[in-house]
């Protein structure tokens, strides 16, 4: 019908089309033009176009409203565009991940997937009006359970877990419900961030009375996420403003040989397109956005994608490594030029490298004693004392569950405010305006909640692109942002690899040689550097470390939390657990013997003296159906730091103000400063007015390479001292005060103490910018990108229970023990939370999670999180968290970075269980239920 | 364009020219697919219809609204004590929050997730197109038991429930039907189900229950919870003694529509409700089968998954039914074959 009316308006606007402008605008986005034609609409006040509507009156937190709805809105779309109610999220849109959850007359609901017409004569209950006038049990409970990370998902879960319990308590009192039916009962959220393990225990305390009164939530921000007033950037609704919708290609490799946008623009309500092509015209995987147009309403703009024309000269495509490494492979970049700015998949520089074909490589460099290795290797074969295996791991997306968003709105002609979802506040507003060719304070970048980013959120990509160039062209505020689909798509990935492994030993069981041929899958884009994991670990033996990239027509990878470790240690570490196993030796012994990381030797002291390791069951010693088995694995990681980080505070008798340009991704980055800067002073945390997410404060260290810790609690730290200083000086000078000094919550002097609150009401404006001072010692190597890399390296080791069902190929993990290695621990918990989901995440990696691309075609399968799986709350056993917080004496803080060292091991210990378990050891990932029949039957 | 009507009468069977119209009652299927342009044409949309959302009782028998959710038939306690098994697929199904608004009716006529049949840009056989592109493409969770030229398999859980109930549809204006009916035999690659466009399904007319029997639900996928099945079965027994003399076996997530297993059911018949006869009754399982090239694995998991439906069935409390509901005609224990 829509189809229909369109063709009308169409038909009745083509006289007008000849007003259009054109306009160009210069980026140097790699994989996207450098110059953008946009195009504006034809109309010019926005029009809104003619479109069926329904009556709906309905009750929204207590409150009537009669709406006019389309017969196919959500129930979600209208709530929160309608009524401004935007504490319920689209995650998927297709009912998989209850992010969107409301109840309806009481009973939870998947709002993106019920049509808005049914709402009609019924109560509707949103996050916002949950607990109303206080906050409920259950809102208290999670933020005193720390039961989120990002926040994103949590206002589903509060929804429906304040309907559980007020239904449970109403049938049991204060009985405590047991894990599984809290699992039941949640089991349509996903939490990317893996929060479950707080989760259950927010439930279950909740339901047993134990949150009826008021709480402290460890988290700074908790609050507002409990309540569904965090505003993230899907969540900004400024006036006029624009949707912008992309067409994707839907072929992995084509020359698009024409692309008319006319009888869209044309279309009322629609105000602008962008070109996004380069000069070649050519596409390299399927998904990628070719042009993106801005109108009034999703609807208009959907519909003027359709009205879009596009023609293709298609061409072959090779799909997956296989593919582009047969003969007479057809080669995704086939000129030099091509090949010098491919999207880059890793997060340091790309060096330069040699290419054949669709490989690239190879990378030697962090080899060492390379013939050595070779000769012992062959030594070694001889002997019989060396593993040689070859290892397979999938592509994983990272589908953090606020996709990759951008709102643009310019003000004049070069002053540029955008909101974006990102994980790097402050770099983004230099791309921005250097992009642009702004001024640096012209470009405001803001980021005040982001759900997640896990790594895929770090450069400029093309949400920015689209929602500034639209926005310019349009002269309206533009947001753009990837529905479920393209996130899967086109929103990260980590690299799939082919490791071919070896490591030798003597016959004393010394390690004398490592070797890891290693081929990458990022799709279009390179860099791949599984070597340099297997540089940082077991250092001293020689070894052959080389990576390659073998391009192909698929999206292009980037950077995911902790890029590279999963699939390397994967390798590696079941090489080791073969050595011990074959040599009859413990596991942690033969590490001992190789490893000189005293974090990493820490924390074998630790496991052996954990029972439960040191008392496992013997190799393969169930026989039944359900086989159990345990498994350890080791990992190392860099400590970076971004020495550029600044905090600023400002105080006056209004307060004290804390303000820097950096962002909270869920990692706890407020919580870390606000509770840094409160112990220096011995004050509450909430007695400091933190503002994060703004470019226009100081430089801010990005949320990334697990650096954000370091990075921000020395300056925090510094900028609480100064300002101390200052205090003091005021106090004693203002009171006359003798011997003042500065004390926990204010100065002490010899007739007493002087709080804070007083000081600073008598105080003038002192503004004080703390820095990050270098560590003791200096750093590792030079600053690369505005970071710098410390001298130590973390640690991690994690011991994993499997059980298998041999029936039904299902695997489990009831139990892991991790020990971490990372030095002083800020917020114990939230990094325990950290570390928690971090786990969860491998084990997602481990079991569930695979992208799947059409085997010739190359265009995206699992488009869904119905598809794309990934853990929920039904699949969390318990998980023990240990942390080491010696060491790091040198580092500036003594704390480094837990984000990534927490998910590298889980693959590698899962594997090295199933193979205690069953003697079968898994050679590819992930473990779903059919390989693992498989791997029965071997 | 959208209507409301407000009684089956209402709903017209076609609109003449266009595309045809096409019924809404939840909409946790239809809305995903009116968004990739899988499912154009007018809406008529059930919400006012009165009379679709109960259910009713006769002579023991229950008839199931077309409009009763899927939220309900888990949790009526009338129709799981008759009818234990339905009960407990429905309570299985999807998520909660999804239980609660998709319908029985819904449930029967959902398309398939095939994830070629789902992808906005290419069109297969059930959308469009003129070839199945599982088949040479990504079918690792496709049918293993192959039925025709489309490889996908039928979603609907209840459909696979119902068939294990020998239940009936009906569709307003038409005579009823069979579960068996309703499908066909998966051979038709353009349909998930073989209603004609816009015709209304009304009501499921359960069978009289059968005292005492032992009925048992089971999924096999990877994650523990709120997937799509790999494989899923319903197995419902009833003993004389400790002899099996009456099963129904029915399997889903293996074929273009559900599958009863014949094989199965007769190797149980007559013999002792014990491992040996149920290793035996599982093994005939895989009769038939032919699998995919990637899905070979779904073999050896329909006979698992047929297994521990067994093993569940014999723990299982019998259904508590008999006094009230078998008093009255017909509610003798079905002979087998029969
Ligand atoms: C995350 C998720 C997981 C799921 N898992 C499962 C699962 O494990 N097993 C399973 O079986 N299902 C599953 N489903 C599917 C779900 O059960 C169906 O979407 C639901 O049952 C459809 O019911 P509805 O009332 O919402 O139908 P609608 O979406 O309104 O309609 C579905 C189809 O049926 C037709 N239709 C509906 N009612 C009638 C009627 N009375 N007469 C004629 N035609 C009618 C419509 O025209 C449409 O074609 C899942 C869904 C989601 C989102
Ligand atoms: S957004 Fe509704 S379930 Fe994911
Ligand atoms: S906290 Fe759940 S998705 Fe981030």
């Amino acid at each position: 019908m829509t189809d229909k009316l369109s063709t009308t308006r169409r038909g009745f606007l083509r006289g007008t089309i000849g007003t259009a402008s054109a306009a160009i605008v210069t980026t140097a986005d790699a994989g996207c033009s450098k110059e953008l034609t946009t195009e504006r609409g034809t109309s010019a006040v926005p029009q809104t176009p003619a479109q069926e509507r329904v009556d709906v009156s309905t009750k929204v937190n207590g409150q009537t409203h009669r709406l006019e709805v389309h017969p196919d809105d959500s129930a979600l779309d209208v709530v929160r565009s309608q009524l401004g109610l935007t504490g319920c999220k689209l995650g998927c849109g297709h009912g998989a991940c209850g992010a969107c959850t409301m109840q309806v007359d009481g009973t939870p609901v998947a709002t993106c997937l019920l049509p808005a017409t049914s709402l009609h004569g019924r109560a509707v209950t949103t996050v916002e009006g949950v607990g109303a006038g206080g906050l409920h049990p259950v809102q208290r409970a999670f933020m005193a359970e720390d039961a989120m990370q990002c926040g994103y998902c949590t206002s589903g879960f509060i929804v429906e877990a304040t309907a559980f319990h007020d239904a449970w308590r109403a049938e049991h009192g204060a009985r405590e419900p047991t894990k599984e039916q809290v699992a039941e009962a949640m089991a349509g959220h996903l939490c990317r961030c893996a929060a479950y393990v707080q989760i259950y225990a927010a439930i279950q305390g909740a339901c047993a009375g134990r949150f009826d009164g008021e709480v402290e939530a460890p988290r700074y921000d908790a609050r507002e996420k409990v309540t569904g007033k965090a505003k993230y950037t899907v969540d900004q609704q400024p006036d006029g403003l624009l949707i912008g919708k992309a067409l994707h290609s839907p072929y992995a490799h084509a020359v698009v040989t024409k692309l008319d946008w006319s009888a869209a623009l044309a279309m009322p309500g629609v105000e602008g397109a962008v070109d996004l092509l380069t000069e070649s015209r050519r596409v390299r995987y399927a998904g990628q956005e070719i042009m993106a147009l801005a109108a009034i309403d999703e609807r208009t703009a959907l519909a003027a994608i359709e009205a879009v024309v596009v023609e293709y000269d298609v061409k072959p495509a090779v799909i997956g490594m296989d593919a582009a490494r047969a003969v007479g492979a057809e080669v995704v970049y086939p000129k030099r030029g091509d090949r010098k700015h491919p999207p880059n998949s890793s997060e340091g520089p790309l060096l330069p490298e040699g290419w054949s074909g669709n490989l690239r490589g190879p990378l030697g460099l962090f080899s060492k004693q390379r013939r050595v290795a070779r000769a012992n290797i062959e030594r070694a074969r001889k002997d019989g004392t060396v593993f040689e295996g070859t290892f397979r791991t999938q592509v994983q997306c990272h589908t953090a569950l606020e996709p990759h968003v951008a709102l643009a709105q310019w003000e004049g002609t070069d002053k540029l405010t955008v909101h974006i979802s990102t994980q790097a506040v402050a770099l983004k507003a230099e791309e921005v305006a250097e992009r642009w060719g702004l001024r640096r304070d012209d470009v405001r970048v803001l980021a005040p909640y982001v759900g997640g980013g896990f790594g895929a959120k770090g450069t400029l990509t093309h949400e920015v692109v689209v929602a500034v160039a639209l926005a310019q062209v349009c002269d309206a505020p533009v947001i753009y942002g990837l529905d479920r689909r393209s996130e899967i798509m086109i929103g990260g990935n980590r690299p799939g690899a082919e490791i071919e492994m070896s490591l030798a030993t003597d016959a004393g069981g010394s390690m004398t040689a490592m070797r890891s041929i290693t081929h990458s899958d990022s799709g279009v884009a390179v860099g791949g550097v599984v070597s340099i994991m297997h540089r940082i670990i077991y250092p001293e033996a020689p070894r052959e470390l080389v990576d390659y990239d073998v391009t192909n027509h698929a999206p292009p990878g980037k950077p995911f939390r902790g890029p590279a470790g999963p699939q390397a240690y994967f390798a590696l570490e079941q090489a080791v657990d073969h050595i011990a196993h074959v040599r009859g030796e413990d596991p942690v012994a033969v590490r001992r013997r190789w490893d000189p990381n005293p974090a990493r030797n820490a924390l074998y002291d630790w496991v052996d003296t954990l029972p439960e390791w040191t008392g496992r069951p013997a190799h393969k010693a169930d026989r039944g159906r359900y086989r159990r088995g345990i498994g350890i694995a080791g990992a190392a990681w860099f400590a970076f730091v971004e020495p550029k980080s600044r905090i600023q505070i400002d105080a006056s008798p209004d307060g004290i103000v804390v303000t820097t340009a950096s962002q909270d991704i869920g990692n706890g980055t407020r919580t870390i400063i606000a509770k840094t800067i409160a112990e220096s002073l011995g004050v509450g945390m909430y007695d400091i007015d933190l503002r994060i997410g703004d470019s226009r404060y100081v430089h801010g260290a990005w949320s990334a390479g697990s650096r954000t810790t370091s990075s921000v609690v020395p300056p925090s730290k510094h900028a609480a001292e100064q300002l101390k200083e200052e205090l003091v000086d005021i106090a004693a000078k203002h009171f006359r005060l003798k011997g003042a000094v500065a004390v926990p919550g204010g100065v002490a002097h010899e007739g007493g103490k002087v709080p804070w609150s007083e000081v600073l009401a008598i105080s003038p404006k002192i503004t004080v910018i703390g820095r990050r001072k270098r560590d003791e010692g200096g750093y590792a190597v030079p600053q690369i990108m505005g970071l710098a890399t410390e001298r130590a390296v973390s640690a991690s080791l994690q011991v994993v229970e499997v059980e298998i069902d041999t029936r039904l190929g299902r695997l489990s993990i009831p139990r892991t023990w991790a020990g971490y290695g990372v030095g002083r621990i800020v917020s114990p918990t939230l990094a325990r939370s950290q570390a928690q989901g971090g786990v969860l995440q491998g084990i997602s990696y481990a079991l569930y999670e695979e992208r799947r691309l059409d085997p010739t075609h190359g265009y995206l399968l699992s488009a869904g999180l119905e598809d794309y799986r990934i853990a929920g709350i039904g699949d969390v056993g318990e998980i023990h968290i240990h942390f080491e917080e010696s060491g790091y004496e040198k580092v500036r803080g003594r704390s480094v970075g837990l984000g990534e060292i927490v998910t590298l091991a889980p693959a590698a210990a899962i594997a090295n269980a199933v193979f205690d378990a069953t003697g079968w050891r898994p050679h590819e990932l992930p473990l779903r239920p059919d390989r693992v029949m498989k791997g029965m039957h071997t | 364009m959208i209507r409301f009507p407000t009684s089956p009468s209402e709903v017209p069977a076609s609109a003449g020219g266009g595309p045809s119209p096409v019924i809404r009652a939840g909409g946790t299927d239809l809305t995903e697919r009116r968004r990739l342009r899988l499912a154009p044409g007018p809406l008529i949309d059930l919400r006012d219809v009165i009379g679709l959302d109960s259910i009713d009782w006769a002579a023991g028998a229950a008839t199931v609204g077309a409009r009763v959710t899927v939220a309900q038939a888990a949790s009526d306690p009338a129709l799981a004590a008759a009818y234990p098994g339905l009960a407990a697929a429905a309570g299985s199904l999807a998520t909660p929050q999804i239980r609660a608004v998709a319908t029985i009716g819904g449930n029967l006529l959902q398309a398939n997730r095939c994830w070629y049949f789902r992808n906005p840009d290419h069109r297969c056989l059930k959308s469009g197109g003129d070839t199945c592109l599982a088949r040479a493409g990504d079918h690792l969770y496709h049918a293993c038991f192959d039925r025709g030229p489309c490889a996908c398999v039928h979603p609907s859980t209840l459909g696979m429930a119902l068939l294990a109930y020998e239940a009936q549809v009906a569709v307003h204006e038409q005579p009823e039907r069979s579960i068996e009916a309703l499908y066909g035999d998966g051979s038709d690659p353009s349909r998930d189900h073989q209603l004609p466009d816009g015709a209304l399904l009304t009501h499921v007319v359960m069978p009289a229950p059968v005292p005492l029997e032992r009925a048992a639900y089971f999924r096999t996928i990877s994650r523990a919870r709120a997937e799509w099945p790999l494989v899923e079965a319903l197995v419902r027994l009833g003993l004389r003694g400790s002899t099996i003399e009456f099963a129904r076996v029915a399997v889903g997530g293996v074929a273009p529509v559900p599958l009863r297993l014949p094989a199965v059911e007769a190797a149980l018949v007559g013999n002792a409700m014990d491992r040996t006869s149920f290793g035996a009754a599982a093994n005939k399982a895989r009769e038939g089968a032919s699998p995919l090239p990637m899905t070979g694995y779904k073999v050896d998991l329909v006979e698992g998954t047929v297994l521990e439906a067994l093993e569940r069935a014999s723990y299982a409390t019998p259904s508590a039914v008999g006094a009230d509901a078998a008093g009255s005609a017909g509610a003798a224990t079905p002979k087998d074959g029969a």
